[in-house]
């Protein structure tokens, strides 16, 4: 029974990788068939592209990428957090702030984005905020949902204790709400790859997404689609270490 | 120890009230159970005397204080265990004593006796998802106790648990009062439970509820579960039972 319970996990794995292979599989077929690599390079092209300019993706761009998806990511959750638990706090706030909130999430990234290019130029401050715009709503929206999820009768039951509201916070709608703020960095991962790279394409002096739109006007697809098969690695690197500090925090998960 | 002087309320929207100049008292270190039908008003009366609803009229008093004075002056465990699931067994029964902000080595302290006295000592690591529902029942009464006030209120506590668990930890209830030198009030809807486990029995009648109808169980403090085939006992069980019916048909 253990073996198998073991195994289980392992052939999701292998499903997954076998997958990802097909795909690539896949890619290399069409690739062959259209036979322009100006229009769909081969993923050995792409491939053999960043071993070639591995020095500069990786020790200039790269880091340069990663910079803006740090600090914005890091500052969105923080954001995202703070809001949330104000709004939890203060249910006028709640009503003020989420019609706002919503607002921003109308407007797309690429049409705002620009602004910010006219008042803080091709900056790093520029790429940062555009990273806070796209991932800070979704941190927010997730946070407050998970402290609406405490349980009324928990509650209640601090009440009877004579928990005051901090205690009530610290004791028991922060543990409530961290499953759900695990979701929340889950989803600002990806989200702030894409959305510093946006910023890049957008102009910027480094950085993937600046690399990416200069192979473009050379008609280089294989330059074109290294930063992002690059890109998506590091996405996935992130999350599943996510995922691994989760499974360690989070020994709860779905309980009532 | 206990004594709601002409109580009335009505929930919020409501058209009729709940209950109405509703006066009655419990004694110190008594264990009362308050029965009735679905609906009735028993839960009202435990959620008013923990202030979770504001008191609309009358007064209650705890040691002859009036609760709205007060502050944590009931130990409450609550129909389902509600233990927290990211905090150990230790961690759960230290809960009110650290919103209280007992120092940490004295809440150790008497965590690990409470723990002893519940018979779960080796469980203080392990999580609450670890234990069996009638093991969950125990922490939660050990977190009860921890609360400190020597007024207990108990919703229910075993409803939810299968019969067997349910009788075992009605007996093991009744030890625990013997040794303790507290005050129990029970609600249970469960009639032959009420009977076993305490010295008197209120029934809430009316609607909206304006009396409660006191009977004393005639039973010695050591009890067992076959005195309850007395037929003093079975007499009292229908005659409860008739009227808990009655109330519920009106």
């Amino acid at each position: 029974m253990r073996g198998r319970k073991q195994l289980k996990p392992l052939l999701r794995k292998a499903l997954g990788i076998g997958f990802g292979v097909f795909l690539l599989l896949l890619w290399q077929l069409i690739a062959v068939a259209i036979g322009k690599s100006f229009i769909l390079p081969k993923p050995v092209e792409v491939l053999g592209h960043i071993i070639e300019n591995e020095n500069e993706l990786f020790m200039v761009h790269l880091p340069a990428t990663m910079q803006v998806v740090a600090v914005g990511g890091l500052l969105a959750v923080i954001l995202g957090f703070l809001l949330a638990t104000a709004m939890d706090w203060d249910h006028r706030l709640e009503k003020a702030l989420y019609p706002l909130l919503t607002v921003t999430q109308t407007i797309p990234t690429i049409c705002i984005a620009p602004v910010f290019v006219l008042w803080f130029g091709y900056t790093v401050k520029m790429r940062i905020i555009v990273v806070v715009l796209v991932n800070f709503f979704s941190v927010t929206v997730n946070v407050f949902d998970g402290f609406r999820a405490t349980s009324a009768g928990r509650m209640e039951l601090m009440q009877t204790y004579g928990a005051g509201r901090l205690q009530q916070f610290l004791l028991l709608r922060l543990p409530t709400a961290l499953p759900s703020f695990f979701t929340a960095l889950r989803i600002a991962v990806p989200w702030s790859v894409v959305g510093a790279t946006v910023a890049e394409w957008l102009g910027a002096p480094d950085g993937l997404g600046t690399y990416s739109r200069s192979c473009m006007m050379n008609l280089d697809a294989a330059g074109l689609l290294a930063p992002l098969l690059i890109l998506t690695g590091c996405a996935l690197i992130l999350n599943g270490l996510l995922k691994w500090i989760e499974k360690r925090v989070i020994t709860w998960q779905g309980e009532a | 120890m206990l004594e709601f002087q002409n109580v009335s309320f009505t929930y919020p929207g409501a058209e009729a009230p709940i209950m109405e100049n509703l006066s009655f008292s419990v004694e110190a270190g008594s264990f009362v159970s308050i029965i009735g039908a679905s609906g009735s008003g028993k839960s009202t009366l435990f959620r008013l005397l923990n202030s979770l609803e504001e008191l609309q009229e009358g007064t209650i008093t705890v040691n002859g204080r009036d609760i709205r004075s007060l502050s944590h002056y009931t130990s409450y465990m609550p129909q389902q265990d509600l233990l927290f699931p990211w905090r150990t067994v230790e961690k759960n029964v230290m809960l009110p004593m650290q919103v209280q902000k007992v120092p940490k080595e004295e809440r150790k302290r008497v965590a690990a006796q409470m723990l002893a006295k519940v018979g779960l000592t080796d469980w203080a690591n392990s999580y609450p998802r670890e234990l069996s529902g009638g093991m969950r029942q125990r922490v939660s009464f050990a977190r009860t106790l921890c609360a400190g006030s020597d007024l207990l209120l108990l919703d229910e506590p075993f409803s939810a648990l299968d019969s067997i668990t349910r009788i075992s930890l009605q007996e093991w209830l009744r030890e625990q009062w013997e040794s303790l030198d507290k005050t129990i009030l029970f609600i249970t809807h469960d009639v032959e439970e009420a009977i076993f486990l305490s010295e008197k029995i209120l029934v809430l009648t009316g609607s909206p509820v304006t009396g409660l109808k006191e009977f004393t169980v005639p039973l010695p403090g050591k009890r067992t579960r076959e005195m309850l085939l007395q037929g003093e006992i079975q007499q009292l069980k229908e005659t409860l039972v008739e009227l808990l019916r009655s109330e519920a048909a009106e």
